[in-house]
C-alpha cells in the first residue's frame, strides 16, 4: 500500500464513475454513428428507412433539388435535428470528459470519429451540386455532421482540460500548452504517416480512378468498388487465405516459436544464448528479395532445389515440386522464420527480468523446471505474450512481400492469395494492363479498418490500460 | 537435519565465491553466516540449497551426501531479502506452492496453509496480491512460505535487510522465537553483526569466501581469533593500536609514544611473546576518568544513552563510551582509562590473537 501514491489514485476516476461516464458518451457516440452512416444507406438505398430523421420530407420539394449547399440547407429546417441532438449528446460527453469521467480511450474514440466526420463534410461540401441530383439527404446531413463535428471539438477541447485538471487540479495556460506541445510532434507524425495516408485511401477507394480510363475525368462512384469487392468470386478465397495465413504463422512461429527459442535460450548459458538469438535474427536482416532467392533454392523444380537433392542423395524416389504441392507450409514457414525473432527478443528480456530470487524460490520450493515454466514463467510473461500477439497480428494482416515474391499468390488462382496482397495486385501490379487505384484502395480501406478494429478489441480485452496504469513487478 | 560442510569450495574461473568451508552444523541449530557485502555468504548459502553447485567439496545432509540432489528433493525452505514472492500468485497461492508441488490434498492443504497463515499473522490476507502488501506482510509471507512443507533445514539470505529499522527489531525476535518453537535447523546469512549476536547459536564469520571463525557470540565478542573478527564483531569496533608489550619489574607493559599500561600477566605474558603486537580494546572498555593516559578530545557523537567520544591520544584515534553528564566538547584535555582485563592481542603481520590459539 505505501508504494501507491495518493495523487496517483486521485486521477483514476472509480468504478462508478467511470461507469457513469460510458453512459454519458454511448448516446454520443450512437448519434455520431448514426448521422456517419445514415446518408450513406440513404444515398446507397435511396430508400426511405431514415427519411424523418435526416429532412427528407423537406428535401423532396422540388425547389431545392439544385442550388447551392446554404440555400439546400435553409430550405430543410428539420435538417437541424441530427446535428442538434449530437451537439446536446456530445456536449453532454465532454463535460463528462472533462470531469474525468470518461477514460482516454473513449475520447480518443470519439476524436477519431471527429476527424473522419470531417472528411465526409468535406466531400460533402465539394460535390454538393452532383450530389443534390442523386440524393439530397446526403448533403443536408452533411450540414448536420458539421454540428457532430463541432460538437466533437469540444470533446476534444474538454479532454484537454481533462488532462489539466488531472495533472495539475489548477487552471493554467501554461501546462496546458506544454501537455499539447510535448505531444504535438508525435500528434503530427502520426497525422502525416497514419491519418492523412488512410484518408486519401478512403477517398480514393469511392473513385473509379484507374489506369484504364486515366485520360477520362474522373467520378466518385460511391460505395462501387466496395461491392465489388464483396461479390467478388474469390473474395471468399482470399479472407479466408487471410485468417490461415496470420493465424498459422502467428500460432506456429512468430508466438509459438518466438516462445520456445526465448526458454530454450535464456535456460543454456548466457552466451550460447545470445549468440544463438542472433542467428535467429539474420533472417530478418537479410533483404526480403535475398532471402526468398535462397528460399527459392529449396524447393526448386526437381529434380533441382536442395530439398529434392538430399532426397535423391539418400536414394529417394518422391521428388515433387514443393513449391506446388505445399505452397501454405513454405508461404508459413518462410514469415515465420522472419517473424519468430521479434517474439524471440521480447520474451527473452522479459524472461531475463523476471528477478533471479523468484526463480531459486521455486526451484527450492520443489518446482521441475518445466513447472516453473508452467507456474512462473508463463504467467509472468501475459503482458508481452499479449503484446507481441496483438502486434504481430497486425503486422502480418499488411505484410505480404514475402508471398508476393515467393508464390506470387499461386500456385494456380489465389491458392496463397492473401488480403493485401490482392490490394496491391489491383492497385499496383500491372494486372490486365490496368492499375485499378480506386478499386485496390478499397481492399486496402477495408483492411485498415479491420486492423483498427483488431486493436481496438485486443486493447479493450485484454485490458492493455491497466498494463499502463500500474506496475506489474513491484520494485522494491 | 544436521548439515555438514567439508571443504567446500565454489570458484568461477579464478573467482572463489567460496573457499574451503568446512562447517558442522547441529540438528536444530541456529547458525548466522556473517561478513560483509561479497565475502561469500549467499554462494555458501546457495551450494546448501543446490542452486549452486559446488567446485570441490562435499555437502551431507545428516550424513548423506547431497552434492548431486536437486534443490527441489532437499527439504528445504528458504527466505530472501528481496521477498521473492510470485508477483502473480495471492498470499493464499503463495504459501501453498510448495505443496500443491508435493501434490498434497486441497482440504489438507487449504488447512496447512492457512495455520501457517495465522501463525505469521497474515491469515486475513489470503487474497491479496504481493503488490498490495508492505515490505514486513510480504516477509510473513516468504516465512510461511518456506515453513509450510514443515522443511528440515530453513536457509535465509539477510531477510530482513530490506525493512525499516524498527520493524527489523521485531522481527529479528519472531524469527527467532519462531525458529526455537519449532526446532528447525537453520542458517541465517547477514552482515549485521547484531543481528548476528542477537539470533545466533553459533555465528560462521567469514572473510574473502574464507570461514575465518565459527564459534558462539560470547566466545567471538569476548575471545576473538584474528583481528578481523575483532573489528567486525561489536559495535562501536574495537580500538587497535600497535604496542610493545614487555615485562617491567612484575608486570606487563604495553606502550607505544604517549601510552603506557599494565596489563594482566597471563594476556600480558602471551603478548610478549612477539616483540610488536596489535592491542584491542573496546570502546565500552575504556572510559574517562581523572587518572591515566592523556588526550584530547576529537569529536563527540551522541548516541543517546551514551556518547561516542573520540580521543587522540598522541596521534591515534581511540573511541570511548562515555557518560552524556560528563559534558565533553571538541578540544577538551581528558584522561583515559583502559579496562586491561578485556585486552586482545593480535600479531601484526598475520592477524591472529596472540591469546587464543
Ligand atoms: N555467479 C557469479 N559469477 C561470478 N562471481 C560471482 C557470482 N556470484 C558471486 N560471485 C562472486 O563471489 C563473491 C561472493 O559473493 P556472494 O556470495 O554473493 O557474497 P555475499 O552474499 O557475502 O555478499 C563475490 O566476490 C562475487 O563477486
Ligand atoms: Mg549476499
Amino acid at each position: 500500500m505505501s508504494s501507491t501514491t495518493p495523487s496517483m489514485t486521485a486521477v483514476l476516476p472509480s468504478k462508478k464513475t467511470r461507469l457513469s461516464g460510458h453512459i454519458l458518451a454511448i448516446p454520443g457516440a450512437v448519434v455520431a454513428l448514426i448521422s456517419f452512416f445514415l446518408p450513406w444507406l440513404d444515398y446507397v438505398a435511396n430508400g426511405t428507412v431514415f427519411l424523418s430523421l435526416t429532412g427528407r420530407e423537406a428535401a423532396s420539394s422540388p425547389a431545392i433539388t439544385t442550388g447551392s449547399g446554404a440555400e439546400l440547407f435553409r430550405a430543410t429546417p428539420t435538417a437541424y435535428l441530427v446535428p442538434l441532438l449530437g451537439l446536446v449528446v456530445l456536449a453532454l460527453t465532454a463535460l463528462a470528459f472533462w470531469r474525468g469521467y470518461v477514460t482516454e480511450w473513449d475520447g480518443f474514440a470519439l476524436i477519431s470519429l471527429g476527424i473522419v466526420t470531417l472528411i465526409f463534410v468535406w466531400l460533402q461540401f465539394t460535390n454538393a451540386q452532383e450530389l443534390a441530383d442523386k440524393a439530397n439527404t446526403a448533403v443536408q446531413s452533411g450540414y448536420g455532421l458539421i454540428g457532430v463535428y463541432l460538437a466533437l471539438l469540444a470533446t476534444i477541447i474538454g479532454g484537454s482540460l481533462h488532462v489539466r485538471t488531472a495533472t495539475e487540479r489548477k487552471p493554467s495556460l501554461r501546462g496546458l500548452l506544454s501537455a499539447w506541445g510535448f505531444m504535438s510532434p508525435g500528434m503530427l507524425l502520426i497525422l502525416v504517416f497514419f491519418i492523412i495516408p488512410v484518408i486519401i485511401t478512403l477517398v480514393l477507394s469511392l473513385t473509379d480512378l484507374a489506369s484504364s480510363n486515366f485520360s477520362e475525368p474522373w467520378h466518385f462512384v460511391g460505395l462501387d468498388n466496395y461491392k465489388r469487392m464483396f461479390s467478388d468470386t474469390f473474395f471468399p478465397k482470399i479472407l479466408g487465405n487471410t485468417f490461415r495465413y496470420v493465424i498459422l504463422t502467428l500460432g506456429f512461429f512468430n508466438v509459438g516459436l518466438a516462445l520456445v527459442l526465448a526458454l530454450l535460450t535464456t535456460h543454456i548459458s548466457r552466451r550460447a544464448g545470445f549468440i544463438f538469438r542472433i542467428l535467429w535474427l539474420l533472417p530478418r536482416i537479410t533483404p526480403s528479395v535475398v532471402y526468398i532467392v535462397m528460399w527459392r533454392r529449396f524447393v526448386q523444380v526437381p529434380p533441382h532445389g536442395i530439398i529434392n537433392q538430399f532426397i535423391g542423395w539418400f536414394g529417394g524416389e518422391y521428388q515433387p515440386y514443393w513449391l506446388n504441392e505445399a505452397p501454405w507450409l513454405f508461404v508459413v514457414m518462410v514469415n515465420g522464420f522472419v517473424g519468430a525473432s521479434f517474439g524471440m527478443i521480447i520474451f527473452s528480456s522479459a524472461i531475463e527480468a523476471i528477478p533471479k530470487d523468484v526463480m531459486t524460490a521455486a526451484k527450492v520450493d520443489g518446482a521441475s523446471a518445466l513447472q516453473i515454466i508452467r507456474d512462473i514463467t508463463l504467467p509472468l510473461l501475459k503482458w508481452p505474450l499479449l503484446f507481441v500477439t496483438t502486434y504481430q497480428t497486425l503486422s502480418l494482416l499488411v505484410s505480404f512481400e514475402y508471398i508476393l515474391l515467393l508464390t506470387g499468390g499461386g500456385p494456380g488462382l489465389y491458392t496463397t492469395e492473401v488480403w493485401s496482397l490482392t490490394a496491391y495486385n489491383r492497385a499496383l501490379a500491372t494486372y490486365f494492363g490496368s492499375n485499378q487505384w480506386g478499386y485496390g484502395a478499397a481492399w486496402m480501406f477495408v483492411l485498415v479498418v479491420i486492423g483498427a478494429t483488431l486493436a481496438t478489441i485486443y486493447l479493450r480485452v485484454f485490458r492493455f490500460d491497466d498494463l499502463v496504469a500500474e506496475p506489474k513487478i513491484d520494485v522494491l | 537435519m544436521k548439515v555438514e560442510l567439508e571443504n567446500l569450495s565454489k570458484r568461477w574461473g579464478n573467482v572463489y565465491g567460496a573457499r574451503g568451508v568446512d562447517l558442522d552444523i547441529k540438528d536444530g541449530e541456529f547458525v548466522v553466516f556473517l561478513g560483509p557485502s561479497g565475502c561469500g555468504k549467499t554462494t555458501t548459502l546457495l551450494m546448501v540449497a543446490g542452486i549452486y553447485k559446488p567446485s570441490e567439496g562435499l555437502i551431507h545432509f545428516d550424513g548423506q551426501v547431497v552434492n548431486t540432489v536437486a534443490p527441489k528433493d532437499r527439504n528445504i525452505g528458504m527466505v530472501f531479502q528481496s521477498y521473492a514472492l510470485y508477483p502473480h500468485m495471492d498470499v493464499f497461492h503463495n504459501i501453498s506452492y510448495p505443496l500443491k508441488l508435493q501434490k498434497a490434498p486441497k482440504a489438507e492443504m487449504e488447512e496447512r496453509t492457512q495455520r501457517v497463515a495465522d501463525m505469521m499473522g497474515i491469515g486475513h490476507l489470503m487474497e491479496r496480491k504481493p503488490a498490495m502488501l508492505s515490505g514486513g506482510q510480504q516477509q510473513r509471507v516468504a516465512l510461511g512460505r518456506a515453513l509450510v512443507k514443515e522443511p528440515g533445514l530453513l536457509l535465509f539470505d539477510e531477510p530482513l535487510s530490506n525493512l525499516d529499522a524498527r520493524l527489523r527489531l521485531s522481527m529479528r525476535s519472531e524469527i527467532k522465537r519462531l525458529q526455537l518453537e519449532l526446532g528447525i535447523t537453520s542458517i541465517y546469512v547477514t552482515h549485521d553483526q547484531v543481528e548476528a549476536m542477537t539470533m545466533a547459536d553459533r555465528i560462521a564469520v567469514m572473510k574473502d569466501g574464507q570461514l575465518q571463525a565459527f564459534a558462539t557470540p560470547e566466545e567471538l565478542y569476548d575471545r576473538p581469533r584474528t583481528m578481523f573478527i575483532g573489528g567486525f564483531v561489536g559495535n562501536p569496533p574495537m580500538n587497535f593500536a600497535e604496542v610493545a608489550v614487555s615485562r617491567r619489574n612484575d608486570s606487563f607493559h604495553a606502550r607505544r609514544e604517549g601510552l603506557d599500561v599494565v596489563v594482566p600477566s597471563d594476556r600480558g605474558e602471551k603478548a610478549s611473546a612477539s616483540d610488536k603486537g596489535i592491542m584491542g580494546i573496546r570502546p565500552e572498555d575504556v572510559t574517562i576518568a581523572d587518572e591515566g593516559v592523556s588526550g584530547e578530545v576529537f569529536v563527540v557523537e551522541p548516541l543517546g544513552r551514551d556518547h561516542l567520544v573520540t580521543v587522540d591520544i598522541a596521534g591515534i584515534y581511540v573511541h570511548v563510551l562515555a557518560d552524556p553528564a560528563l559534558g565533553l566538547h571538541i578540544g577538551d584535555k581528558v584522561k583515559v582509562n583502559f579496562n586491561t582485563s578485556k585486552v586482545q592481542f593480535f600479531n601484526p603481520e598475520t592477524e591472529q590473537s596472540l591469546l587464543w590459539a
